[in-house]
């Protein structure tokens, strides 16, 4: 056989966690995976919502979201008015192994999550029932295991195959007992726990056998395999991993405290023998769809709800890559399970689709690497495989096995065989009913509210609510702005006492919020944290109403106290981070910035505040960095552009700042400039500051007509000049008018009132206690309002000193 | 009397291993190998264990 140069090894490990994997390979119990990650690169791989596997690993296949793939949930309408288990037949898009068959490139697939019916690609194709030992409902014997159709391509490796199957029931006690050491004091009749373990252990091994049979037999390019037996392990054990959760039985915890290691021990013995039948030229990268809590995060109860137990994965997998032209020893942010197909193309010297979701992780090279892009893959109009045709007998009886493992995992309810057609019909509706909610959920995670709103509020039914549909519709209801609608699904949603009423209040503070309510905001959220002072939600929007009005200290304090709870909460960080820049605490404020794109790399306001305050300590060039990744995140966002416009003048790089001009231009039509704060001297100096250097600010901060009648009209009219001072209760009636950035002036109250009074005796005119009560009011909303609004652009102004006339001058000008 | 089996060995780490009839997690983790392995150990092991009479178990 012709020996294949740069091939690539993909493996699939549903649920793998580095925090596991990261103690084991300390304890020298993975010396696999340790070897890999010292001579390759490693990083986290950012999960999507709804994080249920079989959608997550055709977006891995495919580079797209699932509301493009089509894969929606475990179970899929079969068309005749039944349901079965997640097929092929579904995906409405490529998978990589198809585009590599359109480019004559040859692949072996095994056991990939949903595989089902097998595909005629170039190569061979193993599906993901390959493994299964149960037809119908019943377990085949070993001796009349059969081999359902669909599940091996070509059909001529069946034999080869079917003989490297291993069944449950050839499982001994010599190979439970890594996982169970005292599985001998169990009865295994009695314990199904151990039947289980039994299932998964061969399960494994049997995928593992024919991934390397194909691997040893078969000429290949790509070699693809997926184990889900991690994730079924960890729903399983979890529980008893060490530490002991609390109000767990000490005797079980004994017992079954080392299934979970066993599992990752053994999945590493299985990776040392892929390595060794590898050269140096096949790159070999490990993913997982998304992680697993193993420590303090671990839910104490799971949720008897459909997919319930999806509330056991953490929100990050494992990326690991290592081979030719592969950086060593590295680190890599910001990747994701939708760049698993781009980055595959990209090692083959293969384009990329536009149209996909993903990005190929081109920091994984130590060499530029240059992407090819086509349009998309679906408009290549060559051979990428078939479905292989299943008689519907063959069809039929995979399916419900499949559907049985998918009852026994907790992932669906059964349906029991002598229910009523009556109660099929409303089973099947039911399954229909959440994967439409699965579709909604899939639109959320792309950003598509008005798309999930839809769907939700047609699921949606009072006769029968469902929370989480309901929390969706509010929520989905806020980010659309239409807030009436989610102020009517919350009272519902409290009416019927569906949802505790900390959380109900903490929507209710988020729709104030929108409303520009924030005393209400406030009322609510402190209601909702004095019943749940330890709720993370909640604290993180405390908090971040808290930086909104300034009140940094008791802001830092909700930030603080989430961090000591969940150390890898990357909000937290990111509004720590504020609290600590607003108060000019740049130190400070970047180690909470950098812990939170740590934390989570895509995330682009981090970026762009490590950005802000890398600049505002003179970093010039390194700030010119994170704005420039905050701009690929969100190219959208006009502040970005205009901070890289000031930053590239500063080091005279005259190309990029006609290059940003250029772009901020397409963005930007008839920008007005606003300066607002309270009328003291502070912004009484900004204004002459601007004056002085040729700026034509209209607008009178002493002109205490414009405080009082915030529709005064002539004001508005003033806006039609290009810099403008504007009381602060007019500022959120510009939007909709015009593009405006934000010079906002932070004074206090008491010196504001002074300077008040000071021009009022100069004017012989009488201010009152109740105007300053009015201004401080006032600037309270304001603050509110300007803290929700993430895309303005503001310039905030404590002290004037010669550094910052520079930057506002900077600011205003461009 | 029973039947004299020769025992089932391969390579493992480099080094020649008795694949145990109730097999190992070491030799399943050889995948392909190991499988086949067991398997002839374990049938091998059925052998020994009925009585070499000509009616083994198959």
């Amino acid at each position: 056989m012709e020996k294949k140069k740069n091939k690539v090894l993909l493996i699939g490990w549903d649920a793998a966690d580095w925090k596991i994997i990261d103690k084991l390979m300390a304890n020298g119990l993975m010396p696999a995976m340790k070897s890999l990650v010292e001579s390759g690169v490693r990083g986290k791989l950012a999960t999507l919502d709804p994080p249920l596997s079989p959608m997550l690993w055709t977006s891995m296949a495919t580079g797209v979201r699932p509301y493009r793939h089509g894969v929606i949930g475990f179970v899929e309408h079969d068309g005749k008015g039944g349901v079965r288990s997640v097929s092929s037949h579904y995906r409405k898009v490529k998978a990589f192994w198809n585009m590599l068959t359109m480019e004559g490139y040859k692949s072996n697939v095994i056991a990939w999550w949903p595989s089902n019916p097998v595909e005629s690609i170039n190569g061979c194709m193993v599906s993901n029932l390959f493994q299964q030992e149960k037809k119908g409902r019943e377990t085949m014997e070993r001796e009349n295991w059969e081999i359902p159709e669909g599940t091996i391509y070509p059909e001529s490796l069946k034999e080869q195959l079917m003989e490297l199957r291993v069944h449950p029931h050839d499982i001994t006690g010599n190979l439970v007992m890594p996982f169970v050491p005292q599985a001998v004091a169990l009865d295994k009749k009695k314990d199904k726990r151990l039947t289980v373990i039994s299932k998964f252990i061969a399960h494994a091994t049997t995928v593992h056998a024919a991934c390397t049979e194909l691997m040893e037999t078969q000429e290949w390019d790509l070699t693809a395999v997926y184990h889900d037996a991690i994730d079924h392990f960890s729903h399983g054990f979890m529980k008893f991993h060490p530490p002991m959760m609390p109000n767990r039985d000490k005797e079980e915890y004994e017992l079954f405290k080392d299934v979970v290691i066993g599992a990752y021990v053994f999945h590493d013995m299985m990776l040392d023998r892929l390595l060794k039948m590898i050269d140096d030229d096949t790159t070999v990268i490990i993913v997982s769809d998304h992680g697993f809590h193993s420590d303090h995060l671990r839910p104490p109860h799971i949720p008897k709800v459909p997919s319930g137990p999806a509330i056991e994965h953490a929100p990050y997998g494992i990326f690991v890559a290592k081979g030719p032209g592969i950086k060593k020893g590295e680190r890599i942010h910001g990747a994701s399970v939708l760049d698993v197909t781009p980055t595959l193309l990209t090692l083959f010297d293969l384009p990329v689709g536009r149209d996909m979701d993903g990005k190929p992780l081109v920091n994984i090279f130590d060499h530029p690497k240059t992407v090819q892009y086509i349009d998309s893959w679906e408009k290549v109009d060559k051979p990428g495989g078939e479905l292989v045709s299943v008689s519907e007998e063959s069809l039929e009886a995979t399916n419900e096995a499949a559907l049985q493992q998918l009852v026994d995992l907790g992932y669906i309810d059964e349906m029991k065989l002598d229910d009523s057609n009556e109660d099929q019909q409303e089973y099947l509706k039911g399954i229909i009913k959440e994967n439409q909610f699965y579709l909604a959920k899939s639109y959320i995670s792309g950003g598509k509210h008005e798309e999930a709103l839809e769907i939700l509020l047609e699921i949606e039914d009072k006769s029968n609510p469902d929370f989480r549909f309901l929390i969706d519709i509010i929520n989905s209801a806020i980010k659309t702005k239409r807030y009436p609608l989610a102020k009517e699904y919350l009272n519902y949603v409290r009416k019927n006492e569906l949802m505790s009423d900390a959380y109900m209040d903490t929507l209710e503070a988020k729709i104030a919020l929108g409303l520009n309510d924030g005393e209400t905001a406030l009322k609510m959220l402190k209601s909702a944290i004095k019943s749940k002072p330890d709720a993370i939600e909640i604290l993180i929007e405390l908090g971040r109403l808290f930086n909104s009005l300034r009140e940094l200290t008791k802001a830092r304090e909700c930030f603080l106290k989430v961090i000591e709870k969940d150390p890898d909460n990357a909000h937290a960080y990111h509004g720590a981070g504020v609290s600590y820049l607003r108060e000019e605490n740049y130190e400070e404020a970047l180690d909470y910035f950098l812990n939170a794109v740590d934390k989570m790399h895509h995330y682009p306001m981090a970026h762009f505040h490590i950005g802000e305050t890398l600049a505002l300590m003179k970093e010039y060039s390194a700030a010119i960095g994170s704005f420039e990744v905050a701009l690929t995140m969100n190219p959208d966002l006009p502040k970005t552009y205009r901070w890289l416009i000031d930053l590239n003048e500063i080091i005279e790089n005259q190309k990029a700042v006609d290059y940003y001009k250029n772009k901020l231009k397409s963005k930007i039509i008839d920008e007005k400039v606003i300066i607002t704060g309270l009328p003291g001297e502070k912004l009484m100096s900004v204004i002459d500051l601007l004056r002085e250097n040729g700026f034509d600010v209209k607008g009178d901060p002493l002109n205490e007509a414009q405080w009082a009648n915030p529709l005064n009209n002539d004001i508005l009219e003033g806006v039609k000049e290009h810099i403008c001072y504007l009381p602060e209760n007019m500022i959120q009636n510009l939007l909709a008018r015009y593009d405006c950035r934000f010079v906002v002036v932070n004074d206090e109250a008491e010196k504001v009132s002074e300077f008040i009074n000071s021009k009022a005796r100069l004017k012989k005119s009488s201010y009152n206690a109740d105007l300053i009560d009015g201004l401080v009011k006032m600037d309270t909303t304001a603050r509110i309002w300007l803290g929700q609004q993430p895309n303005l652009d503001i310039f905030y102004i404590n002290e004037l000193e010669d550094d910052k006339n520079e930057m506002l001058i900077s600011f205003v000008k461009n | 009397m029973k039947k004299k089996q020769e025992p089932v060995v391969i390579m493992m780490n480099g080094k020649p291993f008795e694949v145990p009839p109730g097999g190992s997690l070491g030799v399943l983790a050889l995948g392909n190998v190991g499988v086949r392995a067991w398997k002839k150990a374990k049938e091998k092991f059925e052998k020994k264990d009925v009585p070499g009479d000509g009616k083994e178990k198959k």
